[in-house]
């Protein structure tokens, strides 16, 4: 109720950037800052509408699963920036979704403490539709060694995925998993290697979905998300920051 | 937060850098003489290495100084071979590890580094090195060592494209600076003691899609892409099993790990080729084609246009890797169209680079003892078969041939380090060593990402003073006009400038700078770790400015036998030492 009160009050206010109105309500100590890195002066709100799912307690600070939904905005939005406040690298991905696409998607990352986790929804009049969880952490995740680099497996098998699909009453849901050490470059002797680019194409090859993915994303990543048109075949695109693609249909 | 500290300093960039353009063939053809940027591994694709500068010469040089000094960072700092290159007031320099570095020629900071993620299953012979990049357009080129071409954009150090030249698992690795030579970056591969195949690759440099492939082992099929159509180019040496038995050519070496250079007046390029596979020669009886050879080749379809077997049938890993260096000289009121090389064999060989055919060879080493010397005619080794590693068959139980003393050792008379040509005094300056080896046979076989040598082998000095010894080479005479001796080997490159003056640097962590025609000792300052890269230099605003990498390590602390011992207590380092005149 009350994201939907200020939305309204702000979409009344919006011509003239009634931003920063209202406190963070997970309190963050960094929330004007990076407000300020990721969507700069805009105007937002926060908005009960944009979940962001969260396990209580992170389990395994390199492997939390994070759902952000956006499904009550769809058709409205243009993309979807997601960060952790407390991490030392905050992004964790924007995402860009076609209306063929639902805007809900899952994934795990990697957290070094205990943070806000935020997923900003930009629609199409501009406005940033903010939500946010909280994630209780002991930590360590980001500066940890991925598994990768005490074997050698990621060497032989890189960019390997594994799909499935599940059809729903409307529409399906994707899941897949694609092998790759996703270092975060803060690990000393470790350079930085992750995938950067993620795309969803239909079977003309339309780009559906555009994912941009940051350090944070967990090691051998694991992505799900929704599609309308369950008889749609469909394929994905990857792309790392050393310029290794892979790619594979659904 | 980096990224976006990033971002807005490439914004940054882009609006100051409206005047920067990308390099050209033709930026990249005037290297030679172009004084404000170094565009090409070699300072010009002959490589010669000579600058026509001359604000630091002689007189002035005594009072040259550091301006900046940057560090590669991190624990990797061992190893570094490289030589940057410098184009609109930015200096592009590899490190170790396969790490590139985007650094502002003025005040030594960086813009941007990029960190290749290597396979722990990489298998470099001669440690983590690598000898720099190629730039064109916008791009920025090099080889990595599990045997990737990456292109990175230029401003922001992300890559554009990427390709797999070579499976490393294989024992393939890249370790050379590559060369654009007519729009193609063209590249050769390492891993010759692995019982690869070597072969010389041409990528379109914009996109890197492989335009041709020549292999440099007798029997391999070549191929060339046309429209996207892979079409085959001919059996290098046209047929298998001329000069190799059995099936060994299937495994022949030959590796073209030190990349290459370009003369443009005949329109060849000039590719090295490593030892034949394995080392043990009595498994392989023939010249094993085209191993430890020089070969000229057409950079628009790769085939091969003549070649030069500086060490046929090779028993002692002397590679035919050593830079081919184009130059002209008058004999008899003619121009000739030359080329030098100073082998890892000991000889120097000055040949006709239209044809490939012999002019002449001499030593440039004190002392050759696996060969009596060269034909007249030919430049066929005559070999003096009391010093070729003994057949281990003739042994009582098969597993140890004869051991022999041989003369150079493996690391060779020179080994990669590049030499040096002045146009003002007409010589070569060679950077060798004066070393032994003992070294016998085995029975080997060849296993897919195994070393297949068939060899033991130790190094030794052949004087308790000195190994190093830079050495002035008159081409026309054979004669040494001078030298200059160093107590550890030289592993670094060498420049020449119309200074007068000769740079090189020393594993004990010395830039020296010698008088071109006496030898003398103009210049020294102590870089704090042992330099095995190659200086340059080039123009700002101005002012002359000479830059080397500075970071002890490569195949002798590795390799090294007895002569570890004369490097171990050198220290590490991995910096950019940049120098200039005071104002």
């Amino acid at each position: 109720m009350k994201g939907r009160l200020a939305a309204l009050l702000v979409s009344a206010a919006v011509s003239f950037s009634a931003n920063g109105a209202e406190p963070d309500p997970l309190e963050s100590p960094l929330w004007d800052y990076m407000r300020t890195q990721f969507i700069g002066d805009d105007a937002y709100v926060f908005d009960d509408r944009v979940k962001v799912g969260l396990p209580e307690f992170a389990e395994d600070p390199t492997q939390v699963p994070i759902m952000v939904d956006a499904s009550a905005l769809s058709g409205n939005i243009k993309q979807i920036i997601t960060w952790a406040d407390l991490n030392p690298i905050q992004h964790i991905f924007t995402y860009y979704p076609h209306p063929e696409i639902v805007p809900r998607i899952s994934l795990r990352i990697k957290v070094q403490q205990g943070t806000a986790v935020r997923a900003a929804v930009q629609t199409k009049d501009g406005v940033w539709h903010m939500g946010g969880s909280y994630l209780d952490a002991a930590g360590g995740g980001c500066t940890a060694p991925s598994a990768a680099n005490s074997d050698p497996y990621w060497e032989s098998h890189l960019g390997e995925m594994k799909s499935r699909f599940f059809a729903k009453e409307e529409g399906g849901r994707y899941k897949f998993k694609v092998i790759h050490p996703m270092d975060t470059g803060l690990v000393n002797a470790i350079p930085e290697f992750y995938i950067q680019q993620v795309a969803v194409r239909n079977q003309q090859g339309e780009s559906l979905a555009r994912l941009e993915l940051s350090q944070p994303v967990s090691e051998n990543p694991v992505i799900t998300f929704d599609v309308r048109d369950k008889n749609q075949k469909h394929s994905v695109w990857l792309r790392d920051n050393s310029g290794n693609e892979f790619g594979r249909d659904l | 937060m980096k990224r976006f500290a990033l971002s807005a300093l490439v914004t940054a960039m882009t609006v100051a850098g409206a005047a920067q353009a990308g390099v050209t063939d033709k930026d990249i053809l005037n290297d030679q003489m172009s004084t404000g940027d170094v565009l090409t591994n070699g300072m010009g694709l002959r490589a010669q290495r000579y600058s026509p500068m001359d604000k630091i010469n002689t007189k002035t040089v005594k009072d040259m100084r550091p301006v900046w000094a940057f560090s590669f960072g991190g624990e990797k700092q061992r190893g570094q071979e490289s030589q940057p290159m410098v184009k609109d007031g930015v200096m592009y320099v590899t490190a170790s590890y396969s790490r590139v570095f985007a650094v502002d020629t003025k005040t030594g900071d960086e813009l941007w580094e990029y960190n290749a993620r290597l396979p722990d299953g990489i298998m470099p012979c001669c440690d983590v090195i690598n000898r720099g990049v190629a730039l064109y357009d916008d791009l920025v080129i090099f080889g990595t060592l599990d045997a990737k071409l990456v292109a990175l954009n230029n401003k922001t150090g992300k890559v554009v494209w990427k390709k797999t030249v070579e499976d490393y698992k294989a024992g393939y690795s890249i370790t050379a600076a590559p060369i654009v030579v007519k729009g193609k970056v063209i590249t050769g591969v390492s891993g010759g003691e692995f019982g690869i195949v070597g072969k010389v690759e041409a990528y379109d440099a914009k996109t890197g899609k492989l335009a041709w492939t020549r292999p440099t082992v007798e029997g391999h099929m070549g191929y060339i892409w046309k429209d996207g159509k892979k079409m085959e180019n001919g059996i290098s040496g046209g047929e298998a099993g001329k000069t190799w038995p059995g099936d060994l050519w299937k495994s022949g070496g030959a590796a073209t790990w030190l990349g290459g250079t370009y003369d443009p007046d005949v329109d060849l390029l000039f590719f090295g080729t490593g030892n034949p596979a394995p080392w043990n020669s009595h498994l392989r009886p023939g010249d094993n084609l085209f191993s430890s050879s020089r070969l000229g080749i057409d950079p628009d379809t790769g085939k091969i246009a003549w070649h030069f077997q500086t060490t046929p049938h090779d028993g002692w890993d002397y590679d035919g890797v050593n830079e081919l260096i184009s130059f002209d000289y008058k004999a008899n009121g003619k121009t000739v169209k030359a080329a030098a090389t100073a082998d890892r064999n000991g000889f120097m060989y000055v040949l006709n680079r239209e044809n490939g055919d012999f002019i002449r060879g001499f030593p440039f080493v004190d002392k050759i003892s696996w060969a009596k010397g060269l034909d007249a005619k030919t430049g066929r080794p005559i070999y003096d078969d009391a010093n070729r590693p003994g057949n281990p068959a003739d042994s009582k139980d098969g597993k140890k041939g004869k051991s022999v003393l041989a003369i150079p050792s493996f690391l060779g008379g020179k080994n990669w380090m590049p030499m040096a040509y002045s146009q003002d005094t007409e010589l070569f300056y060679v950077p060798s060593n004066e070393w032994s080896m003992d070294i016998w046979n085995e029975p080997t076989a060849y296993k897919k990402g195994a070393a297949y040598l068939g060899a033991g082998f130790t190094i030794k000095a052949l004087k308790d003073e000195y190994i190093g010894v830079l050495r002035a080479m008159d081409p026309k005479t054979g004669k040494e006009v001078w030298r200059f001796n160093n107590y550890a080997p030289l592993w670094g490159g060498v420049l020449a400038t119309k200074g007068n003056l000769v740079f090189f640097g020393t594993p004990e962590g010395y830039l020296r700078g010698l008088n071109a025609k006496t030898g003398e000792v103009e210049y020294e300052f102590n870089t704090g770790s042992g330099i095995v890269g190659s200086p340059i230099t080039w123009e700002e605003n101005g002012e002359q400015f000479l830059s080397v990498v500075s970071g002890w390590g490569g195949a002798v602390p590795l390799w090294g036998g007895e002569v570890a011992k004369r490097v171990k207590h050198l220290n590490q380092g991995g910096t950019v030492w940049t120098f200039k005149l005071p104002k």
